[in-house]
């Protein structure tokens, strides 16, 4: 072979070696060989086979690759190659083994036959593509592990992140649940939940809508994060957007754009809105409105753990709400109700309860004088609301730990817990006569009412209830016998009268 | 086959005056037209629909007409392809930058339908301003494999370097490749040859990619060129001067059976100091400086010739396409190539040729290679 020839194969296995590991996959990196194998040796035809099957070739119609006539070239069967529309070609192959072995098949047409140094080529650069095809399954094994570590990193970041989100709502869940089974004022409950959603969501606006008692079609924006409630009336459901949907359809509502928004929801936003959801709120089994969050970003779309998030906020309005009712439920049912004072029985529970602590506890009986007149010349509207006036003026003079009743009629009692002596009661009795004499304004008449106030105090021996009330009842009478407008206290002596008739 | 050619100024009159004289037989089955950049190429179509309607239509802009009697400039020159034994097909693939293999491909799908027929080849016309060319050779070489001679040449545009045309029946393509599939009953034969000779010791590609040269024998490309072949000063630095000197001096890659030469004129990188062959000069490959004058360029024609006459295995031509490369005419001059035309005259020997000065000729005989620069490829029909 001379040096120019050896020059010229060393540059030919350079060149291939430049090409093939210059690919990034195995598919091009092998018809790259077989088109550098065919340049090099000028040779019109040359094929990859491997694993029984041709996997590149070159120098054949497409579709028309004869397996079995290179196989044939491989097993050195033959060292001719026909190929179609050229003609018989000469023909060799050059194996490579390792875990992955070919063979590679060279053809030329024409009277040359290879030379020792072509054949030697032919060897190398099978050599040369084993070596490659190693690197590029190694490479491609180790691109498949990292692939397959960031994809375990990337879930488990996911899975930390949605561990965080979990973590965060139940704190705020049970922030709110302390809230409500320790009966805090509602607003404060709702506005507690409403934050929550605000932080735990991130949208900018979270508004709780509820149905306007009076119109029951209609809904009312009660608590909110991000919007002005004083600038808005109530709307009908159709007007309310996303909450007013959840309300009629009950059930989790997504809306995309404010392309349709009504003309009141459009001027609370600005027109700026992009995205909203609302769930249904309910109240013993009520829609009775709905929990919104709604975003200025174009890019918010509210994924299924967005939604669950904000059904459980709902959940807990629901609650909330559900618990306030059932405590005005029970509130009814042992207060009067017109006066919101406390009815005949939950007064004698009571003061049950009261006498047996031991303490020093006085009674005071109301009644007010002349009013049955009123009831008779007003109506009964006007002696309801005397009666609603007289009840809010008794309030008035108590101290949070009294009890305030209405037995019925113009009957009012009153329970003074832990007074110190006589006195106090005295004062407090005074304190009511002098409070119920002020004129009051009702239906555009001045109306004056007067009260006579009967005051009995509990005996150091314990007492029971009944008997208490009884000598204050007495004692009422007294004041009223004595000349109406003025309390007085119970003594033994009324009692002897009171039996005896006079 | 019949050629004809016009000097005239108004590009329908001329193309009407050169496809009249081109067709001499009735019912041509293609017309190819080779036509200055200056021309206007819709009212040149318009000429050839009205002088030959109904014919299809392939061709392109040139850096010069090639027909009997001597290159031309500025004209329109016409081959007519016809005669019973002969079968054409056109395909044209259209948006061909970045997908040249399957652009390849597609235009070459048009000759299978040929198979039946004992000769085929596959003529392609390209944009000259497409990249990688051989690609386009791979992907049309993968379709019809080593039985299909491939022939052609890039369109050129008389050196403004603006882009030419190509034509494809009625319309105006850039970045285009246009097949012609040729079948015939009679031998076609195609060659092709060049006139350069290596210069002193060969250098080392020790950086490439990407279709350039970064390093000779570990130095910046450029310079080593331009070193060895003693370059005046002002074309290390001016890309103008570089390209004069750089046109009549290829630089050389050696193959099994020879050198081929690669053109580096035009891709230049002054501030880089890396030179571009236009195709592939891969890492590690032997290069050699080269020079040729008119005599070798002269004797590379005849060379041509023979071999594309002598691939009709005896029979006689009647008619052949003559595909020079457009660099070779900065070595020849104006006088030069009147030189070459009258040896293709003598060859032709009264037989028709028409063909064009290219910015590439696609010529693939033998292995999968055919692409190739400051060469002269001849297609021989018989």
């Amino acid at each position: 072979m001379s040096d120019g020839a050896a020059a010229l194969q060393v540059q030919q296995l350079l060149e291939l070696l430049a090409a093939v590991t210059s690919l990034s996959d195995e598919e091009t990196a092998v018809q790259a060989a077989v088109e550098r194998a065919a340049q090099a040796l000028e040779a019109e035809v040359c094929a990859v086979l491997t694993e029984g099957r041709v996997v590149a070739a070159v120098g054949f119609p497409a579709g028309t690759v004869p397996f079995s006539d290179l196989h044939a070239v491989v097993v050195r069967e033959r060292d001719m190659l026909e190929v179609a529309g050229l003609g018989t070609c000469r023909a060799m192959s050059a194996a490579w083994g390792g875990s992955h072995p070919g063979d590679l098949v060279i053809a030329r047409w024409g009277d040359d036959s290879f030379t020792a140094g072509e054949r030697n080529l032919l060897r190398g650069m099978a050599r040369m593509l084993e070596l490659t095809l190693t690197m590029l399954r190694t490479l491609h094994s180790e691109k498949e592990m990292r692939a397959r570590s960031e994809l375990q990193a990337a879930e488990n970041a996911q899975l930390a992140e949605s561990l965080g989100e979990q973590q965060r709502l139940l704190l705020r869940l049970s922030v709110i649940q302390r809230a409500i089974s320790r009966r805090e004022p509602l607003e404060q409950i709702l506005e507690t939940i409403t934050v929550a959603a605000h932080e735990l969501l991130g949208d900018e606006i979270v508004g709780l809508w509820v149905r306007d008692p009076e119109a029951p079609d209609r809904a009312k924006l009660r608590s909110t994060v991000g919007l002005s409630i004083n600038r808005l009336p109530s709307l009908s459901l159709g007007e309310a957007g996303a909450a007013g949907e959840a309300m009629r359809v009950g059930d989790v509502v997504v809306l995309d754009g404010y392309d349709h928004a009504s003309p009141a929801i459009r001027d609370l936003t600005g027109g700026q809105l992009r995205a909203s959801m609302a769930a249904p709120v309910h109240e013993s089994n009520r829609i009775v409105g709905g929990l919104l969050v709604a975003s200025y970003r174009p890019d918010r779309g509210y994924t299924a753990k967005d939604k669950q998030t904000l059904r459980t906020f709902a959940e807990n309005v629901s609650l909330a709400l559900t618990d306030a009712h059932t405590m005005n439920m029970v509130h009814l049912a042992v207060h009067d109700t017109l006066t919101g004072l406390a009815s005949r029985g939950l007064f004698l529970e009571r003061m049950t309860e009261q006498l047996a602590t031991g303490e020093l506890t006085a009674l005071l009986f109301v009644d007010l004088d002349r009013f049955k007149e009123v009831n008779d010349t007003l109506g009964h509207a006007a002696g309801d609301q005397l009666l609603v006036v007289t009840a809010e003026r008794i309030r008035s003079e108590l101290r949070a730990t009294d009890v305030a009743g209405r037995f019925g009629g113009d009957e009012f009692a009153v329970l003074l817990r832990g007074v110190s002596g006589l006195a106090d009661a005295v004062a407090v009795g005074e304190r009511l006569v002098k409070s119920l004499s002020e004129p009051t304004l009702i239906a555009g008449q001045r109306v004056n009412v007067q009260a006579s106030v009967g005051i009995a105090l509990s005996a150091a021996d314990g007492e029971v209830a009944a008997e208490l009330m009884r000598r204050a009842d007495i004692a009422m009478y007294q004041a009223k016998r004595n000349g109406r407008n003025r309390c007085e206290v119970f003594t033994g002596e009324m009692l002897l009268e009171f039996a005896a008739g006079t | 086959m019949g050629v004809g050619r016009s000097t005239a100024v108004g590009s329908r009159s001329a193309a009407v005056e050169a496809a009249l004289d081109a067709v001499t037989g009735p019912a041509p089955k293609l017309l190819m037209v080779f036509a200055a950049i200056g021309h206007d190429p819709t009212e040149l179509l318009a000429g050839l629909r009205e002088a030959a309607p109904g014919t299809p239509i392939v061709g392109c802009t040139t850096h010069g007409e090639i027909a009997p009697g001597g290159p031309t400039d500025g004209t329109v020159t016409v081959a007519a392809l016809g005669g019973t034994g002969l079968t054409v097909r056109t395909a044209v693939a259209e948006h061909a930058s970045g997908r040249q293999r399957d652009a390849g491909a597609e235009v070459a799908a048009t000759a299978e339908p040929l198979a039946d027929q004992p000769y085929r080849v596959l003529m392609m016309l390209t944009d000259g301003q497409i990249r990688d060319q051989e690609s386009i050779l791979r992907g049309a070489y993968g379709v019809l494999g080593a039985a299909v001679p491939l022939f052609g040449g890039a369109s050129a545009d008389g050196w403004r370097m603006t882009g030419g045309y190509l034509f494809y029946d009625d319309r105006v393509l850039t970045d285009a490749v246009v097949g012609i599939a040729i079948a015939s009953e009679a031998p076609m034969s195609v060659s092709v040859k060049h006139g350069w000779d290596k210069v002193g010791e060969p250098m080392i590609v020790t950086s490439a990619g990407d279709g350039r040269v970064y390093t000779l024998d570990d130095r910046p490309a450029l310079d080593v060129y331009l070193d060895r072949l003693g370059a005046p000063p002002e074309a290390y630095t001016d890309e103008e001067a570089f390209k004069q000197f750089a046109l009549p001096r290829p630089l050389g890659v050696q193959r099994r059976s020879g050198v081929e030469a690669r053109n580096l004129s035009t891709e230049v990188d002054l501030e880089g100091r890396s030179i571009g062959g236009g195709s592939a000069i891969d890492h590690g490959g032997l290069t050699w400086a080269m020079t040729g004058d008119e005599q070798s360029i002269l004797a590379a024609t005849d060379e041509a010739c023979h071999a594309a006459i002598e691939g009709l295995k005896g029979e006689a031509p009647v008619g052949m396409l003559t595909f020079s490369c457009a660099a070779l005419r900065a070595v020849l001059g104006d006088e030069g190539i009147q030189h070459e035309g009258a040896r293709l005259d003598k060859w032709a020997d009264g037989v028709p040729f028409a063909g064009f000065y290219t910015y590439g000729e696609i010529a693939r005989t033998r292995g999968i290679d055919g692409f190739h620069n400051q060469t002269l490829a001849i297609l021989a029909l018989a």
